[in-house]
Order: C-alpha cells, then structure tokens, then sequence
C-alpha cells in the first residue's frame, strides 16, 4: 500500500454538488485548477484501496479552506486536497524551493539572524533575479520584513501566576517578522490582568501541509499537541494571533491526526479577539479604551473565516469609541502563505489580489485591519495603505487612557 | 414479407452465457446469430456479485464446482484479462463463525488444490482496515473480480470481428418448427415492432431465467428455479481483495471489490418472474445486519444502490423446494431432442459467471456433434482483445484520474479515443465526474441504435458513481441533441428511462447522504429541467 494512503472517510458524505468549487477563489481566476471537488474527495474515492493518481494541478490549491466553510455536507475538503499535495510531493519530488518556503521556522530562525541583511537582500533586485532563477521566487514579490530581536529574544515567560491563565502560540510571523503584534498582544492581556506563557512551540504546520511536506507537518501537530495540553490540562487557554495558525489546531489537527488528544486540544483554542470577545460577554473585558478616530478597512482572511467563528476582530475593535471600521468583504487575497511567493503562482496571486485591491482603493480607509500576516504581505504589495494587526490598535486604544489619579 | 436471415444457429439470450456460446460457436467455424431482447446483460449477467470464484466457497460442500470454478479462474485470468482483477480474496473466520469448520475448510482445498494462505490477523487488518478486528483466522486464496459488463461486451465484439451476428432490442416471439424439427425464429424489434425471421437448423436457448419462458415457446417442458439475491453497491472501494466469511456458505458474506466500489451481498429467495427485479429494504436490512460480522459498520456506510438478479437453478423433478438450496447449481445441459424428442433446440442454463466459457465449451461440443463438425475448442487459449492500454494518451492533457480510468479501459477504442482527445478541445470535457469519463470515450463506446444512456452505462460506466448520473446524464443527452446523434424526442426518453431506473435502486438504500442525493437528482430534473412523468421537457 502507498505509504501516504491515508484514513479520512468525510469524502463519502460529497453529494457533488460543487459549491466547494463554485467558492473556491482559484477555481473562480482560472481553469487551470481542477478545482476542490475533484482534487478532493472525489479523487480519493477513485483511489482509496487502488493505485495513487498523482494531479500537478493541486499545487494551485492555496489551503485557504473556504472548500471547507462551503461544504453542506461538511467533507474535509482540505484535509483531502493537503493530502492530495502530500501524495504530488511525493511522486514528483519537492523542489528546493518549496522546502525552504514550508519551513517558515527555519527561515525565520536564520533570517532574524542576519535581519538588518536579509531585509536588505530582499530588496536589492539583482539578489532577487538570481532567487527567481534558482528557487523559483518571483523577483517582484515583496518580502515580509525579518526582525533581528525576534519575539523569542523578548519575553520567554514560561508560567502564568495569575488566575486566568494564557498560553501563547505565537506562530512564526508574530516571532520573526511582526514581534510587534505579539508585543501587543502581551500588553493586551496585561490590561486585563491576565498573565501570558509561551509554551514549547513548532510551526503549526500550515506551510507544510501547503506544501506537500505532510510527514513533517504532522511531526510538528503532534509535538505541539503535546506541548499544549500541557498547558490545558492545567487550565490555560490557548490563544493565538495569526488566524492560519489558529484554524491549524482547531480544524487540520483534528482532522490529520485524528486522535482523541488533537481533538481535546481543539477544545481550548482562540483567536485572540475570539478570547476577548468571550471575555466581553462574560463582562469581565477592560473597556477602558481611549477614543481613536479613524476610518479603517478590514479584511477578514480566508482561514479566520472558515473557522466559522463570526467577525470578532470587528467586534472587539468596534469598541473603541472613535472607531469605524468597515468589513470590505473581500475574496481571497491571493497571498496564500507561500503561494504568492512561487515564480509560477505570481500571476494567479496577482489576479486573485484584483479584488481586494479595488475595494480598498474604493474604501480609501486610514488604514486597513487584517490578522493574517500573509494577507498583510499581499496588501503591502498592492495597496499603499498601512496594514495593522488588531493587537496593535487595543495596545493603542488602552495606552492612550489618560492616567487619572 | 417481413425480412429473413439465413444462418446455422441461433443462440437465445445476450447474458455471458449466450455471447460465450456465440464466441465459441465462431471459433469453430459454425456461423450464428445471436439475439437478445434488450441489450446486453440486461439479465442476471449484470445482476450479479463479480467475483471470479477461486472455488474455495465450493470446496467443502460441492467438490466438482470448486475444482471448475479453479480451473476457469485461471483460464479467465488469462483469456480475458481486460474484464478480470486479480484482486486476490481473503476468507476470514469471525467469533460467531463453527471453529471446525477452518480445518474441514482448509483440507478440502487442499484436496480440489486451490491454494490457500493462512496470513497473521494484524496483517490481514492492515491490507483490509475494514475488515472486523475481532476475526480470528484469515486465509488468503487466488479469488478476482470480474467486470461482467465488458466480459460480455468484449466477447461478443470478438466474436462479431469473427463473422458473428448479434441483434440486441429482438425478442424471440416465436419458435417455429417444421414437424418435430425447429426451423426458425421469429424475433420482434423492441422499439418499432418489426418482425424478422431467422432460419436456422438449431436454436441454443441461453435465456437465463427466462428459459422455461423460451421452452414454452418451442413447447418442450422446461422447469426452472429463479433464485433472486439481492446485492448493494458501497459509495466507495472499501476492500482491495474480496472479502470472504470463512463458514458454510450463507447470506451476506461476500464483499467484492468493483473497480472504485465494492458490492456486498447476497440472498436467496425464489420469484415466480425473471422480471421481478423487486427490492426489499427488510431484506436488505437483515443482509446489512449480518454483514456487520466480517465489515463492522457497514449498516451505516453509505450505499450508491441496491439492485437484485435471478439465479437460474435447473430442477430436474418436479417436487419443488422453496429454498432454492438443494438444487443444482452447476451447469444444465440439455438436449431436448433425446430429452423430449423436439430436434434443433438446446438449452443451456445454472452454472455461474465464472464458468460462463466451459458452459460455451460443452455446449458448442454438442453443437459440433450434431453437426458433424470436427473443431476442438480454443477458447482455454484464444484471448479476448485486452482492456489495457497504458501505451496511449502519453502527450493527452486531461485531468490524470480520466486518463488513469482510460488506462484500464480504453482497449482496442484506445487510438480513436486519443486521436479525438488530442484534436477536439470538446472531447475531453469529463462529462461524467464521478467514474471520470470524457466525450470521446462515449462517442467511442456509442452502440449502434437508438440513443440509450442505460446502453451507454453499460460501457463506460456512465452514472455508476455517487451522483447515479444526476449531473452526467443529462450532459450526454444534451450533447447527444447538440451532434445530432439524437433527436430531442429520444434524448428525453432516454433521460427518463435512464432517471427512473436509478432513482428505483437509490430509493431502497435511501437513508444519510444517498437520500439527500436522490432528492437532489429529483429536484434538478423535475424542477430545474422540467422532465415530468411522461418524459417531456417542460422547457
Ligand atoms: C445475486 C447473484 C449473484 C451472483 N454472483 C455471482 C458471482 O459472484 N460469480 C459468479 O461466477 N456467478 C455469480 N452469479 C451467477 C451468474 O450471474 C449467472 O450464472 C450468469 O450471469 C447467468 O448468465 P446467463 O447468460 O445464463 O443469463 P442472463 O444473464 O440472465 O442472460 C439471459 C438473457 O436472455 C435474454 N432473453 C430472455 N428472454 C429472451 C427472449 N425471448 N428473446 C431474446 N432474449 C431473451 C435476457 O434479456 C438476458 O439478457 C450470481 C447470480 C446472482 C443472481
């Protein structure tokens, strides 16, 4: 038997009625994607206990996941195309690049390093030519910045002392190019009295399920899943600040691992406004927000949505008096996590970016509010508008409280 | 005058049986018609469960079937290996299963000499995750499945490249004879009506359960027991070999992989009708429930549908049994000019699928007797064009599960399929999602006549998936209309008699998802394509 055959029998429920397909943002740019329906759960239909179909098609699957959120018949649609992915890797090889891309930690861990340098080799264009040619990454692709005082530098608490108790998944874009989201959301919850762990951590996994490296993703699953329940088994909530990550443990842990640990974990997750939403109803939230006025966009990113949680970074930041922000309902950014990155998938990245570009030009917000780091790198490439992470704008809102005494 | 054809022999029925009958008949020579009242395998030949036997279900109680049902394995594997898997089949003892019967089991095979392999229960697990990890001894024998469809349309396409004669749509209405001596057949078309005579010197009735119906016609007596079991279609292949129950053969202990599904049954009860193609949900029920021993779970596993076929078992006495179990199930020969003194008329009946070609072997044998004619049989070596065609479609850009599905199944349309795929842009739309299949390899696979989607399932396996062709159906008919292949009249025919009869076997296993899909499919031809009761579009 192929040693990627795996066990997810929810393709079984598919009534192949294509809403999958009908929603999914690549199906709706082009052709060229055979779509979530068919590289999903009918392909493992056609090879659960026969031979392997290997479809190079289903590297323009992003893993965005709104196959998920628009199955009726709620298949794991991709649990079914990452596998499918899994399965493409593993005939075809993986290129060097795409290695490099699903290892999101790695690089962040040697990028940091040498932080003030990557950035700036990220910009020069002769560096990024030669990477186009080489590994395949589109020389006009922008560059999420790297921060030499990564967010592991800066605060390494491994226990919380007060009574609600939080453990922070920080994720690599919070850790190496944003350590100022994850800063925010530190003293974000220290408003709220509530003191931050940062638990033992590996990439979610995402990158490498996006990219065929399933073995190793699922390495990462199960050690975080470990290092987590941990932590929940004595009481602490796990939240996080990137969206993809979140959707990770709550949705592909589950489904991949298929164990009663993954799914116990899944119990505990949050997105951080998520958190603070909950806190709001339980009123025990600090509202004590500043005004701040300003018109803002926000972009809701793919994996935020499928989680089918609502909008509670609106929600949350609707709070601050002052505020007005306005959801631009847009589709699929077109960034992808490593995606947009790929000499190949630039053009698709762009023209799924189209719409998202215009509302944002039409809006012609301050600024605009997103929690996806990737969906920021998109929006600096094609917007010029500023692009913050909800974190940021709480850390403002209570910071400017006037202190009364 | 209606029109008439001349030949030596007319073979009645187009099941495995008949078109075996008529291969082997060409073979060797004789020249044959063989008419059919539908198309082919309209009767138990695709109402059944697929498995190419090893024997080994035979072993214990009927030692001359186990050692045919071997030796044919073997032959068909190699004779027509386009239309045979050789899965390879486990049997497995389960806790409520005689422990005797293992050994009694395990040395009959051994002294018919089917091979068995007894494998570690934690390696059968892995190779079958489906299998109860409650079972206790599996054996691993050299069972297959065979694909009855292309078997039937295979050989008869071998034996019409030979000089062969075949008129599906044309029931024998009337045997005629000339004193004690058939002379000819009298066969009306099944769509306009019209009648045509066939002279011949012999007529081979291979109707299957409607034999006594055919008998009757020549006025010899002819008792038959049709034996109706009923099988269900899994949504998906839950099984890489067949899955056998190791025990005294009963209901609802086979599991037969079939290409992407697997069918699982069977039952025995006797009809009056070889049309009764009634289906129960009790039965059904009762067939899952035991079922559950070797698949546990399989009760709430999603089914496509339920079909049912008849046995045809021969009873030589009159005194009737209702289980249908004492009779014979091997192979009836019989010459009714010794038997009943009418000359010209043969009748081959019973047996099963997987000794469809030695039934052809005696049966032409006594044809070649009669005849005077001095030809041994080939058909133990004379191979059957192959279905495989992995040489073609390498520069063909199609999605790869469409081209794996061609690989295995193109055959000898393999070239027209890839010429049209790499010039015409339109043929390579899948027209039918669920089995993969394109334009071209209908236009291929079209069979002469009035246009029939239930003809063209047949060979391709056009709306065999999930969908039960709620989406692909309709492309075809539409497509059809579009060529000029059918006017829009036979298009709307051929989708409602195509609906109907899926919509019959969705109902009986009609719960969960298989429910939601049948009202899908309903709500999509009756609503959104305005096909009501009578076959017209309302749009
Ligand atoms: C439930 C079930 C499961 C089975 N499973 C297996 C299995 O797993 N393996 C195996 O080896 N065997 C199996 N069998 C047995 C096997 O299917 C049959 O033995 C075989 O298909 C019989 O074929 P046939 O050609 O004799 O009859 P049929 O296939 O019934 O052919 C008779 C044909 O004659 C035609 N006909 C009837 N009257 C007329 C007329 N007046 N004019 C013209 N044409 C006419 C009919 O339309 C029909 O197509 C199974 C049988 C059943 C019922």
């Amino acid at each position: 038997m192929h040693e990627l055959s795996f066990h997810e029998t929810t393709f079984e429920k598919c009534l192949k009625c294509n809403a999958c397909t009908v929603n999914c943002p690549i199906s709706n740019v082009s052709f060229d994607f055979g779509g979530p329906k068919h590289l999903g759960p009918e392909l493992k239909r056609m090879m659960d206990h026969q031979e392997v179909i290997d479809d190079a098609r289903i590297e323009l699957c992003t893993l965005c996941g709104t196959c998920d959120a628009s199955c009726p018949e709620n298949v794991h649609v991709s649990t079914l195309t990452s596998y499918a992915k899994a399965i493409h890797a593993e005939e075809n090889g993986t290129k060097f690049r795409d290695l490099i891309l699903s290892n999101a930690e790695l690089v962040g861990k040697l990028a940091s390093t040498f932080a003030p340098i990557t950035n700036m080799t990220m910009k020069v264009k002769p560096v990024r030519k030669a990477m186009q040619k080489v590994l395949g990454i589109h020389a006009d692709r922008q560059f999420p910045t790297y921060e030499f005082s990564n967010f592991k530098r800066r605060y390494n608490k491994k226990h919380a002392t007060t009574e609600k108790k939080v453990a922070y998944f920080t994720g690599c874009y919070a850790t190496y190019n944003a350590p100022d989201v994850a800063d925010s959301f530190i003293k974000v919850m220290e408003y709220n009295g509530i003191d931050v762990a940062i638990p033992e951590q590996k990439c979610c996994g995402v990158p490498m399920f996006a990219n065929g490296q399933m073995k190793q993703g699922l390495k990462n699953a199960q050690f975080n899943t470990n290092s987590l329940l941990e932590y929940t088994r004595q009481g602490y909530d796990i939240v996080m600040t990137c969206t993809s990550c979140t959707s990770a443990f709550k949705k592909e842990y589950a489904s991949y691992l298929k164990t009663e640990e993954a799914e116990e974990l899944a119990q505990h997750i949050y997105d951080a406004d998520e958190y603070l939403r909950i806190l709001h109803e339980e009123g025990v939230l600090n509202t004590n927000f500043a005004t701040i006025n300003a018109k803002v966009g926000y972009y809701a990113p793919c994996h935020m949505k499928g989680q089918g949680i609502g909008n509670p970074a609106m929600d949350i930041l609707e709070l601050i008096p002052g505020f007005e922000i306005q959801d631009m309902a847009a589709s699929c950014c077109g960034q992808c996590g490593t995606f947009g990155f790929k000499e190949e998938k630039y053009p698709y990245s762009l023209e799924l970016g189209k719409g998202l570009a215009t509302v944002v030009e039409e809006l012609d917000a301050d600024y605009t509010v997103t929690e996806c780091g990737m969906c920021k790198n998109q929006l600096d490439q094609l917007t010029n508008k500023q692009v913050k992470h909800p974190m940021q704008i709480l850390k403002t809102a209570y910071e400017k409280v006037p202190v009364t005494s | 005058m209606r029109p008439i054809i001349e030949t030596e022999v007319v073979v009645i029925g187009g099941g495995v049986t008949g078109v075996g009958v008529l291969r082997d008949l060409t073979l060797r020579g004789i020249k044959a018609v063989l008419v059919e009242q539908r198309d082919f395998v309209h009767g138990t030949s695709s109402r059944n469960h697929g498995l190419l036997h090893s024997g080994a279900r035979y072993a214990v109680r009927d030692e001359e079937a186990a050692i045919e049902s071997y030796r044919e394995n073997l032959i068909l594997k190699k004779t027509v290996p386009g239309s045979v898997e050789a899965t390879g089949g486990v049997f497995a003892k389960v806790p409520e299963d005689e422990d005797d019967y293992v050994a009694k089991w395990v040395k009959a095979c051994a002294k018919v000499g089917i091979p068995t392999k007894e494998i570690p229960v934690a390696e059968a697990i892995k190779q079958e995750p489906y299998l109860n990890k409650r079972v206790q001894a599996v054996y691993h024998v050299p069972d297959g499945a065979v694909d009855p469809f292309t078997l039937a349309i295979d050989v008869a396409a071998d034996a019409i490249t030979r000089g062969a004669k075949v008129l599906t749509y044309s029931e024998v209405v009337a045997i005629n004879k000339q004193g004690s001596t058939v002379s000819s057949v009298t066969v009306s078309n099944r769509y306009t009506g019209e009648k045509t005579d066939i002279h011949t010197k012999l007529v081979i009735n291979a109707a299957g359960p409607w034999g006594s119906h055919v008998a009757t016609l020549a006025e010899v007596p002819l008792k038959l027991i049709n034996n109706k079991g009923l099988l269900t279609v899994m949504n998906h292949r839950i099984n890489k070999q067949v899955i056998n129950r190791l025990r005294m053969p009963g209901d609802a202990d086979i599991f037969v992989p079939a290409h992407n599904v697997t069918i699982f049954g069977t039952t025995g009860r006797n009809v009056e009708s070889p049309e009764d193609f009634s289906l129960d949900r009790e039965e059904l029920e009762q067939m899952l429930k035991e079922g559950e021993a070797l698949v546990p779970g399989v009760t709430e596993m999603r089914m496509i549908r339920a079909f049912t076929g008849s046995r045809p078992l021969y009873q030589d006495t009159d005194d009737s049994d209702s289980s249908g179990r004492n009779v014979t199930r091997g192979l009836a020969l019989l010459d009714h000019s010794t038997r009943d003194g009418l000359e010209g008329f043969i009748t081959i009946t019973g047996g099963k699928l997987t000794t469809f070609r030695y039934m052809a072997e005696k049966t032409v044998d006594l044809v070649c007797e009669k005849f005077g004619v001095n030809v041994a049989c080939t058909t133990h070596e004379e191979q059957v064009a192959h279905r495989d065609a992995k040489q073609f479609f390498k520069e063909t850009d199609i999605a790869p599960a469409a081209k794996t599905k061609l690989f295995h199944w193109a055959g000898k349309n393999a070239k027209e399929i890839e010429t049209s795929l790499n010039n015409e842009t339109e043929d390579k739309i899948v027209v039918c999602e669920c089995e993969q299949i394109t334009w071209a390899e209908i236009k291929a696979a079209m069979p002469e006549g009035r246009f029939n989607l239930t003809d063209i399932r047949r060979r391709t396996r056009l709306g065999m998936g999930p969908c039960q062709g709620t989406f692909c159906n309709q492309r075809v008919a539409a497509l059809a209309v579009e060529k000029g292949i059918a006017t829009q009249e036979e298009a709307d025919w051929a989708l409602k008699d195509a609906v109907t009869n899926r919509v019959k076997g969705m109902g009986v296993v009609a719960t969960g998802e298989t429910s939601k899909q049948l009202q899908m499919m309903e709500t999509i031809y009756k609503v959104s394509l305005g096909l009501n009761e009578e076959g017209k579009s309302n749009v």
